[in-house]
């Protein structure tokens, strides 16, 4: 069975002034109906990149895609016809941003927007799709939506704003629905109310979800499956639980080590030393391996592939030499 | 919109247009010389009753401050004096003209927001493309070019190599009693070489400004959300984006308005059109001065008035600044 979305091989390049650069370099993910996928890793892996690309909202220029293929339901979105994405756009794939604050438009009010969303796909009028978002303000959790659909961005907090997001991307019941760190700009409690939202969504709308985090701890509780990310590739990916209970690459294993265990002697916070190489520096080797205890010369030479070695696929010379 | 709001701003408006009147008063109290002579416009055909009479309206030989208040209540009533050169009221002698004027500057106004802006979206939508140049060199020339200059060349093309304007006037003499649709189409007709002549310095600007303005909202994140919503790239840039980036094109339409009234002065005598800038200019020359007080007093009302609206429209653009003062 084909998934809901595939993404194979996917590659997207930017103009910089350091020249060309590879962002993503043959990401490859898929998502079924009604799973939520995770995607983790430190900032400037790809996450947002690969979610825009998805939703063929790559900036053109600087930005490219320079190969690969996504296909929703069966069909190509690499190279599809600006008309088409814009049709499916908001309608079968929705996305949330990780900027809550900034991501609504400052001089329409809230219920507008969503009503706007409405009518973009489906042909009902101005009164119903004002209604519909109401309710959809309701289904949310926003109280009095009444009035709040009469409000401006700026009248609402960061944690309503983010409501209102979801609320507009589930407005056509989208097949697909991108989460890109939802609850990163927001307060800890607000972030676990802004989950089971999620989750409540999924129950009803039966979307399959991407959720984009850093947060692993937002990944055990979400997601059905994982894929770690690392400088533009997938390095590893198996199901939420094989990957927080046997992570394979050494950097997952970082990621994981990082999770702040409630009740654990040692308080300090843990980190993988050291930082996500800028892209016009990667070379041929491991993208890690600067950063691994574990790198010797091949790493540094040749790049690992992703591959089912250990317990389940990482890209890692490391695991497939059994020294890891 | 609060009315508590509207009702300080026109506060404000009147207590401004009260400071324009003392400094009118100033104005003929400083000048070098006999009030009185200054007031007759030294035409130097003022008898000694005309200059008694003056001196008993205005009341010369009274305390300054007294002076001050017969004036101020004067104005407030209506009475800016009289135009010895036309020998008419001076209220009366606006209130023939301001209309035109009204008409030319509010449809300069509006032509070059509307053209200018329609190039600078057009213009940010390729920040690298042949629109993009066109506008920054239009601009350029657009800004150094004087307003008399693009009028007199604008006349000469017009008069003699395209005879499709009308270069003078801003009626028909044959049309005078034509139907009323004939004779405003025929005053439309005459509007669109003065108007565009006027329009065309500031229609670079805002082509330029709006162009910037753009940009910068064009790489926002609402504007992501936006398109993720399917939105077609029309509605983009004419709904969403337009309406964020009319803030600075609305301060400085505001700020412009002032600079547009001048500027229509110079168009006026240049096209010989029936307004208040073409008063103006007869009434410095023959230093009328109760003319000249009465123009500057209405064309800082118009100033004023322009300076509300900007204001009413600032609030409808943007709704983080109603509720606010
Ligand atoms: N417009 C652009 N021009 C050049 N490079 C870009 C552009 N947009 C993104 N990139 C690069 O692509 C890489 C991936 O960026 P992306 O936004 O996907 O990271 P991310 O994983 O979402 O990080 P974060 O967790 O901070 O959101 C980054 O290294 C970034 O520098
Ligand atoms: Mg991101």
């Amino acid at each position: 069975m084909t998934a809901l979305l595939e993404i194979e091989d996917l590659k997207v390049t930017f103009n910089t002034r350091y020249g060309q650069v590879t962002a993503l370099d043959g990401v490859s993910l898929h998502v079924n109906a009604g799973e939520t996928l995770g995607v983790v890793g430190e900032s400037g892996c790809g996450k947002s990149i690969t979610a825009l690309a998805t939703m063929g909202l790559i900036p053109m220029p600087p930005g490219r895609i320079a190969g690969g293929s996504i296909r929703l339901s069966g069909e190509e979105l690499v190279g599809a016809n600006p008309s088409r994405l814009r049709a499916l756009r908001g309608a079968d794939i929705a996305m949330i941003f990780q900027e809550p604050m900034t991501s609504l438009n400052p001089v329409f009010t809230v219920g507008d927007q969503i009503a706007e969303a409405i009518m973009l796909h489906q042909k009902v009028s101005p009164d119903q799709a004002f209604k519909d978002a109401v309710a959809l303000l309701d289904r949310v959790g926003i109280p009095s939506p009444d009035a709040r659909a009469r409000d401006y961005p700026h009248q609402l907090s960061g944690g309503m704003r983010q409501r209102v997001m979801i609320a507009m991307a589930v407005s056509c019941r989208p097949k697909v629905l991108i989460a890109d760190e939802p609850t990163t700009a927001l307060d800890v409690t607000v972030q676990a109310q802004i989950f089971d939202l999620l989750n409540e969504i999924q129950r009803d709308f039966g979307a399959a979800i991407i959720l984009i985090t850093h947060d692993m701890g937002a990944i055990s509780e979400m997601a059905d499956r994982v894929a770690v990310m690392y400088a533009g590739r997938v390095i590893e990916e198996a199901g939420a639980d094989d990957v927080l209970d046997h992570p394979q690459h050494p950097y997952s294993r970082g990621l994981i080590d990082c999770i702040p265990a409630l009740g654990r002697e040692d308080h300090a916070l843990k980190e993988i030393p050291g930082v996500v190489p800028p892209l016009h520096l990667l070379g041929d080797g491991c993208a890690f391996a600067d950063r691994c205890e574990h790198a010797n010369d091949r790493c540094r030479r040749e790049k690992p592939l992703l591959a089912a070695h250990g317990h389940h696929p990482a890209a890692c010379h490391g695991v497939e030499e059994g020294r890891i | 919109m609060s009315s508590s709001y509207l009702l300080r701003r026109v506060g404000y408006g009147l207590l401004l247009m009260l400071g324009v009147v003392v400094l009118n008063f100033l104005l003929i109290r400083l000048a070098p010389g006999d009030p009185a002579v200054v007031i007759a416009g030294e035409m130097g055909g003022a008898t000694e009753e005309m200059l008694e009479s003056i001196r008993e309206e205005y009341g010369l030989n009274k305390p300054v401050l007294v002076q001050l208040w017969i004036y101020v209540a004067g104005v407030a009533q209506g009475n800016l004096g009289e135009s010895f050169f036309f020998n008419q009221p001076v209220a009366k002698l606006i209130a023939d003209r301001i209309g035109p004027t009204i008409l030319l500057v509010v449809t300069a106004q509006l032509m070059s927001i509307a053209l200018g802006v329609f190039l600078g979206v057009l213009a940010a939508r390729k920040p690298n493309g042949v629109m993009s140049a066109f506008v920054s060199v239009f601009a350029t020339i657009g800004y150094a070019v004087p307003v008399f200059w693009t009028g007199i060349m604008l006349i000469i093309l017009f008069a003699s190599s395209f005879p499709i304007f009308p270069v003078e006037g801003m009626q028909s003499v044959k049309l005078r009693d034509a139907a009323w649709y004939v004779q405003t189409a025929d005053v439309l007709h005459h509007l669109i070489l003065p108007a565009f002549t006027l329009a065309i310095i500031y229609l670079a600007q805002y082509a330029r400004l709006s162009r910037a303005s753009m940009l910068e909202v064009l790489g926002s994140d609402y504007i992501r959300t936006a398109r993720a919503k399917g939105a077609p790239e029309k509605s983009v840039l004419f709904k969403h984006a337009l309406r964020n980036a009319a803030l600075p094109i609305l301060t400085v339409a505001g700020l412009q308005f002032g600079n547009l009234i001048s500027g229509a002065l110079l168009v006026e005598t240049v096209f010989n059109w029936p307004g208040m800038g073409r008063l103006a200019f007869d009434s410095i020359l023959r230093r009328d001065y109760p003319t000249i007080m009465g123009v500057l007093f209405f064309a800082s009302a118009m100033v004023v008035v322009a300076n509300i609206l900007t204001d009413i429209s600032y609030r409808w653009a943007d709704p983080r600044l109603r509720g606010k003062s």
